[in-house]
């Protein structure tokens, strides 16, 4: 058995898994693992632009506002229906995350990170104080519902946004075997390398950034979708350096392993509380730090580490999977 | 013989089983014959985690009334010890929606109590509504809780609403100030304007006496423009309707301008304890002396409540089961409050305690022996004379002057009940 049969196998019985998962869960822990669905989506995107072309993004939830508030406003004041938001989200955030790329161009390393966090501090005011937005009272779209009988709309929600979550990992899979991907690499890796290749820094940093936003406004819309109500409250600043907490421990620059990072952003917060309803922050402090020195690399980092273990017993050495 | 018995006591049997099927169905979730099952949702970590000692005076109520046998001679609420299950939303309506997801769909609670912040609660109205789930007591004085009642019937609020404090400070100004030339300086959302809306209403006739009223932006950086402009229009009556911060930058930019209208008033939920005490330190005493607000509940910070019965069951409840606990904090004394008239209203919903039984019972409230509340306040709601519900539960206040040498609010004058119940 080869590697790459191992990875499809694997890939397989996950798919399966995510098909079958609310049979055997209750219907709130569909909603549950819906959310983890949206949060997935979000650090797919954000491991494009942190992951692949190493920029370090401290605003990706300002993209999952814009994402919101598209949806949010295209439904409850045009009528639109919530579905046909989500690619529009997707567009919409896109085009102001490459229109921020330009100017993000010009900046790197830490000088980024505060760009990007000014503009998640920037999203949260601008969504308060213009009345398109609703201001600070938001704006309540219709509860979902389920359009198969018989479906839960909690059961409903969990295809939703898993079956949309399916399309988007095939979408960055498709975008990062090839040319592009590679492109990223080079300009996260060897910059001077990249230039004398002729890969345009410019060009490759802010298509990164447009996709990550993407990903962020698909993953805003259906956020949207699912709770039926949108304020500035709802991306706090923190939404932020969650999002990028669960790219690194998914394992930056693995697209898979960001299930991993999703899950902990849902579902750590919940046991931390559950532990100490007191101080849940700090028990979630000492969660991630004591998961940060499990796997320095993230889930990702440490399923390839397992993975290298069991080629050393075997006699045949499958490649490297990071430099396919 | 023998097997018609059998089949006749087996047929005895089935029908016994489907009726005691039957009665289980009839009861609603959260509701055993031993208990009853809360929730609420509070914001104990983030931005607005101040609030954070609500849900604990909460809890402490309901551990002492699950101790304490009620007048009917019954522990708990009617017999049914109180399970009281709160959650942390960080005020983001995200994690709302998610634990109140969780509290009905997974821990079955018979109805959210308590649940903080006008926002968050707004995200959860329709779901709960749509799910027939009481949504109790909501720890947010908008008006819409009140005022939207017919359309959300299982949704009910509980302090006195932000119009009715503006119509009450209108109203005392009409009677006993009726030549005050009057200035408004409020914030510009919905918040501040619900104020000055009540204010107008209050005055009626005398609405003209608002001679200018200036806004502010919460992110504006200084109201020193508005408060130039307050001081230079001559006005002797002052009207903040603010947020706390904001609030106390007003008493300190008038204090540096050299400014002290005759009267000022506060809305009160600026006027606590601890906001004042700031605004004390930073604009001067003289300053803040004479600032006339309104409140509803007693003062733990007070020393004057010393002898006072429901004070006095206050301290020995937070000695008891909250006693790291700073009992000065009005917060606590607030949660418990809100939790004595829950106890009552699961009481006095009697022995079939069903969520459309309980509804009923809160259309009907008239709680009046609140030991929390001032004296004269009473919870109540019911039809009105034109048949619609009145669903504004508490909306008796007391008007509250602040002493600025002994930084003490004193209750004066009688209860004053601006929606006139």
């Amino acid at each position: 058995m080869t590697g790459r049969a191992v990875r499809g196998g694997t890939l397989l019985a996950a798919l399966a898994l995510a098909a079958f998962l609310p049979a055997g869960i209750s219907h709130f822990h569909s909603f549950q693992f819906a959310f983890v669905g949206i949060y997935f989506i979000a650090i797919v995107g954000l491991n494009v632009v942190t992951g692949y072309s190493g920029q370090i993004s401290l605003g990706h939830g300002a993209f999952m506002a814009i994402g919101a508030y598209t949806t949010a406003i295209l439904s409850h004041d045009h009528g639109v229906s919530v579905y046909w938001t989500i690619p529009i989200a997707g567009i919409v955030a896109g085009l102001i995350g490459f229109a921020f790329g330009f100017p993000a161009l010009r900046l790197s390393g830490v000088y980024l990170a505060l760009a990007t966090f000014g503009l998640a501090i920037a999203i949260v005011l601008i969504a308060k104080n213009y009345a398109f937005t609703g201001g600070g009272g938001g704006k309540s779209l219709t509860l979902p519902s389920s359009p198969i009988s018989g479906l839960s709309t909690n059961v409903w929600l969990y295809y939703l946004v898993w079956g949309t979550a399916l399309l988007m990992l095939l979408l960055a899979w498709l975008l990062l075997r090839g040319s592009l991907g590679r492109s990223f690499r080079m300009v996260r890796d060897a910059p001077i390398a990249a230039v004398s290749y002729g890969v345009s820094l410019a060009r490759y940093k802010t298509i990164a950034f447009g996709i990550a936003a993407a990903y962020a406004g698909v993953a805003g819309a259906l956020l949207a979708i699912s709770i039926a109500y949108v304020n500035p409250d709802t991306f706090p600043i923190s939404l932020s350096i969650l999002l990028l907490t669960g790219a690194v421990l998914g394992g930056l620059g693995s697209l898979t392993g960001m299930v991993f990072g999703a899950l902990f952003i849902e579902f750590v917060p919940l046991y931390a509380e559950k532990i100490n309803n007191q101080a849940p922050t700090v028990i979630y402090g000492f969660i991630l730090l004591a998961v940060l020195f499990a796997m320095p690399y993230g889930a990702a980092g440490l399923l390839h580490q397992l993975g290298g273990r069991v080629r050393q017993l075997r006699p045949k050495a499958t490649k490297d999977p990071r430099s396919e | 013989m023998r097997r018609k018995l059998f089949l006749v006591a087996a047929l005895v049997v089935a029908a016994v089983a489907a009726m005691g099927a039957f009665a289980k169905s009839a009861s609603d979730p959260g509701v055993t014959s031993r208990t009853v099952t809360l929730g609420g949702t509070f914001p104990l970590t983030g931005p607005a985690s101040s609030y954070a000692p609500i849900p604990s005076g909460m809890a402490a109520y309901f551990s002492y009334a699950n101790a304490t046998r009620g007048p009917d001679h019954k522990r708990g609420a009617g017999g049914h010890q109180i399970i009281w299950k709160f959650y942390d939303d960080a005020y983001n309506p995200a994690n709302t929606v998610q634990r109140t997801h969780q509290l009905v769909e997974q821990d079955h609670v018979f109805a959210l109590v308590g649940g903080l912040g006008t926002e968050p609660q707004q995200a959860v109205r329709d779901y709960l509504n749509q799910q027939k789930v009481p949504q109790v007591f909501v720890s947010t004085g908008a008006t819409t809780w009140g005022f939207d009642h017919a359309q959300y019937p299982y949704t009910f609020g509980w302090q006195p609403d932000y119009q009715a404090e503006g119509a009450l400070y209108g109203r005392y100004i009409a009677k006993n100030d009726p030549n005050a030339k009057i200035g408004i300086l409020y914030q510009h959302d919905d918040y501040g304007k619900d104020y000055v809306a009540g204010l107008y209403a209050g005055l009626g006739a005398k609405k003209d006496q608002v001679t200018i009223s200036r806004s502010f932006e919460v992110t504006d950086a200084s109201v020193l423009s508005q408060i130039l402009d307050l001081k230079a229009s001559g006005i002797d009556t002052f009207m903040i309707f603010a947020t706390p911060s904001k609030t106390i930058a007003t008493y300190a930019t008038a204090a540096k301008v050299g400014w002290k209208p005759k009267n000022i008033y506060l809305n009160s939920v600026s006027g606590t304890q601890t906001f004042m005490a700031i605004a004390v330190k930073l604009a001067g005493a003289a300053e803040v002396d004479g600032t006339i607000s309104a409140y509803y509940l007693k003062d733990p910070a007070n020393p004057s409540w010393a002898n006072d019965a429901g004070m006095q069951k206050y301290n020995a409840i937070m000695a008891k089961y909250l006693p790291t606990a700073d009992p000065k904090n009005g917060l606590y004394l607030y949660g418990m409050a809100k939790a004595f008239d829950t106890v009552e209203a699961l009481r006095n919903t009697g022995a079939n305690l069903t969520r459309a039984n309980f509804v009923h019972t809160l259309n009907n409230l008239n709680i009046k022996d609140n030991p929390f509340a001032l004296p004269g306040v009473v919870t109540k709601t019911g039809k009105t004379k034109t048949g619609k519900i009145d669903a504004f539960p508490i909306s008796q206040v007391h008007l509250i002057r602040f002493d600025g040498a002994t930084q003490q609010w004193n209750p004066f004058g009688t209860t004053i009940d601006p929606r006139g119940k």
